[in-house]
């Protein structure tokens, strides 16, 4: 049996022959395509999808050969590509937001629950929305991506001590914000 | 509840195209391409305005098998494409925006003021192309004796750009 190369290796071979980092596109794209896709929508994505792949492929001398997966890699890029589209992806937040209150609504219909899910998950939404960015970046990654505290490190090319203290203030900052009274604090962008 | 589990709600699936993997590949081939072989450029290249340039991208590519260059997309921050680079055989056109560098649609502007001749080898699958894909065609496809024998015809595209495909016959030996 031929065991396949790991990332790192077909990436160091693609030094030599640029045409290998296709097989990086194959393991790959479809697992990122769909993490731009929750963030700023199929359209958008589909459109970013092939200029990530570019950017790594330009990149790839840089890309540490001591990592396995160049997946957290690929996050990374992805997550500075995101960062131009920030309008957007508020928006689909809030539409998510007001979708994710119906459904809840609907689950719970006529109890006390369905009023609170109207208004919590818009706030949910704007609390979000209003940390800051790398806050942002490392909580969803986190629970939108389900990284490990180790990938997430890797992806935004931070020590791993730094990204859990970074979680840890994502956390209290939304605690606070979904505290009664906690929405003033909430900055519209 | 706590807080991500709370910004876990609100995690939701987007719905692709089927084709969105293989467009993207297509940019990174492109880009691997262009490594290992530059890409040689035609030194003279029209620039035509459209209102829509993503319909234009996708009526070009459907009637007239015109390709985009995949990494000749230039898009702004708000999704909308500003420019892009089609092209077919050895020529490329540009495809860029309504007013910009003042150049102006036919469909704003209400003039023709030229047409871009395309020279092709089947002009008659070319032709039902155009037509199966709701092109406006503005001349019928007949042969023309003057000069050197060839068969053309004019079509208009959604914004009333004027294209004239043209297949050269071969001359009659004696």
């Amino acid at each position: 049996m031929v065991n396949s190369p790991s990332d790192a290796q077909v990436i160091g071979r693609s030094l030599d022959e640029p045409e290998a980092f296709g097989l990086i596109y194959d393991r790959h794209a479809a697992t990122v395509l769909r993490f731009l896709g929750r963030r700023v929508g199929a359209e958008v994505a589909e459109g970013l999808i092939g200029e990530l792949f570019r950017i790594a492929f330009e990149r790839r001398k840089t890309f540490d050969a001591s990592r396995v997966s160049a997946l957290p890699w690929l996050y990374g890029i992805g997550s500075n590509l995101l960062m131009k589209h920030r309008r957007g992806e508020a928006r689909r937040l809030r539409a998510s937001a007001r979708m994710a209150a119906a459904s809840e609504a609907a689950d719970r219909r006529a109890s006390a629950g369905a009023l609170d899910a109207r208004l919590l998950f818009p706030r949910v939404a704007d609390a979000i929305e209003a940390l800051p960015d790398v806050e942002r970046e490392a909580l969803l990654l986190f629970a939108w991506e389900d990284l490990s505290y180790q990938s997430v490190a890797e992806a935004l090319e931070l020590p791993i001590g730094t990204v859990r203290s970074r979680l840890n203030r994502a956390r209290a900052h939304l605690r606070e914000l979904l505290e009664p009274g906690g929405e003033k604090r909430v900055k519209r962008r | 509840m706590k807080p991500v589990d709370l910004a876990r709600k609100l995690r939701r699936e987007a719905a692709f195209e089927p084709a969105a993997l293989d467009r993207g590949k297509a940019v990174l081939m492109a880009a691997i391409r262009q490594e290992v072989e530059p890409r040689r450029r035609p030194t003279i290249v029209p620039q035509l305005p459209y209102q829509d340039i993503r319909a234009a991208l996708e009526f070009l590519e459907r009637a007239f098998g015109f390709h985009e260059i995949p990494t000749a997309r230039l898009v702004s921050a708000e999704g909308v494409i500003g420019h892009s680079l089609v092209e077919f055989g050895g020529g490329v056109i540009g495809i860029g925006t309504q007013g910009a560098h003042r150049a102006v649609s036919p469909m704003r502007g209400g003039v023709e003021s030229q047409y871009i001749s395309v020279y092709i080898d089947d002009i008659d699958a070319h032709y039902q192309r155009a037509l199966a894909a709701g092109a406006q065609i503005a001349t019928a496809l007949r042969e023309h004796v003057s000069g050197r024998t060839h068969r053309a015809y004019e079509a208009l595209d959604l914004e009333g750009h004027r294209w004239r495909f043209v297949q050269l016959m071969r001359e009659v030996q004696h």
